[in-house]
């Protein structure tokens, strides 16, 4: 794609690329470190919004009671955050949304990936709880049990938005800010470190990072969001369905 | 007719890089020599040069500092691990701390060749840490504020000088 280059000091136009402007000398590299420079502080500003965000969502969870209210609210607080940053890019953004025409192969290896994933994952951190805390009953399922259809809603909250909304953060905003400041390998690497580095755990990190590295391959390769939303929506409804049948389990062993 | 073949504009070589430039510059396009230029303009571009020449030792000097930081965290994490190994949780506090001291330790290599990435992923790294601390202890946001404040200045100063003198590419 061509665009016109302005120098910035004498103002000509240039539609060839140039480093410097042939009429007054200024370097017009400065320039594009000034646009880079833009892309780097809206992805600074950003991660550090997220954290914060996530520091206030601790916070508002020790000190409120668990309620549907509540989880709503944050999910959509989530939500508004990630969609109001990605209106700075909304054009791009929205060419991911495309659904791709890929191969018969591709769509079962989408389907295949997050059944293996799971399995790992759910064997992998049961483990290493187990051997670091003594402790591997966390469930995501019965983080959900005060409500009165746990299992529509755990689905809900654990299976559907995080795919939507976390894809559209850090493959959609963060994978095109990325890619105007380094280049589209160094992109896939650095939106996989940080998927990893909000699940806020470093035992997590050791398969949170790969698994964040395959789907911004994905996405890089088929310019689209809507592989690593399904990957990580039948990911994360695997790890949902298998918590409800420990539970289930466990509530027939106790009877 | 002969009008018009004086006014055409014919393409010639840089004095200084070969690279084809139009006679309508004054200064080459490629390498901003003043190839068409006067002695003033000359001058002009030698003082450009010697500008960015000392623009990008300093850039290359912040990087390298950012680097050590990220050797120092390193040392410094690990260490603290290896004093919370006796303590309660010893083990997960040794695995948890070992695993972050290692990726600031491939972070801060990995600089040598990729500043920019790497030095934005270390401060990320590190201020994620800090909420995590700050989540489980809140006192802990403000232990050390200077010591933090430096640690974030250096980053950042990294981050921004490696930004300042990546290469451009000039696939458009």
């Amino acid at each position: 794609m061509h665009t016109n280059i302005e120098c910035k000091q004498c103002h000509k136009q240039f539609v060839k690329a140039v480093n410097f402007c042939g009429f007054c000398g200024a370097s017009i590299q400065s320039t594009k470190v000034e646009k880079r420079n833009i892309a780097l502080n809206l992805v600074i500003v950003f991660f550090i919004t997220f954290l914060l965000f996530a520091l206030a969502v601790y916070l508002i969870n020790e000190r409120l009671e668990s309620s549907l209210v509540k989880e709503l609210v944050i999910e959509l607080a989530f939500a508004s955050l990630v969609i109001g940053f990605s209106l700075f890019d909304w054009k791009a953004i929205l060419k991911t949304y495309k659904v791709p025409k890929l191969s018969g192969n591709i769509w079962a290896w989408t389907f295949i990936i997050p059944i293996l994933s799971s399995i790992v994952v759910y064997y992998f951190v049961n483990a290493m709880n187990t051997i670091l805390f003594g402790d591997s009953d966390y469930s995501y399922f019965e983080s959900y049990l005060y409500l009165d259809n746990p299992l529509p809603w755990a689905i809900f909250f654990v299976a559907i938005l995080p795919p939507i909304f976390e894809e559209l953060a850090f493959r959609g905003f963060l994978f095109n800010q990325l890619q105007k400041i380094v280049s589209e390998r160094m992109t896939i690497v650095g939106t996989a470190f940080l998927f990893a580095l909000v699940h806020f755990s470093l035992i997590s990190f050791l398969w949170i990072f790969p698994f964040g590295l395959l789907l911004g391959y994905l996405r890089s390769k088929y310019k689209t969001l809507w592989l690593g939303i399904i990957i990580h929506f039948i990911h994360n409804l695997i790890i949902i369905l298998w918590d409800y049948y420990d539970y289930q389990n466990l509530i027939h062993f106790l009877e | 007719m002969n009008e018009i073949i004086e006014l055409q504009l014919f393409p010639s070589s840089c004095n200084h890089c070969s690279e084809i430039v139009s006679e309508e510059y004054v200064y080459c396009t490629y390498c901003g020599f003043p190839h068409n230029g006067t002695v003033k303009d000359l001058a002009l571009y030698e003082k450009r040069i010697r500008d960015k020449d000392r623009t990008n030792e300093e850039a290359k000097r912040k990087i390298k500092n950012a680097r050590n930081t990220l050797y120092v965290m390193s040392a410094i994490t690990f260490l603290f691990g290896l004093f919370s190994f006796s303590g309660e949780l010893g083990s997960a506090l040794f695995t948890i701390s070992t695993i972050q001291s290692i990726i600031y330790l491939v972070l801060a290599y990995w600089s040598t060749q990729k500043p920019l990435i790497s030095l934005l992923l270390g401060l990320f790294l590190y201020l994620t840490i800090i909420i995590v601390s700050a989540v489980s202890d809140p006192g802990t946001i403000v232990r050390g504020i200077i010591f933090k404040v430096i640690i974030i200045a250096f980053l950042a100063k990294g981050i921004y000088s490696a930004s300042s003198i990546k290469k451009i590419s000039y696939a458009y």
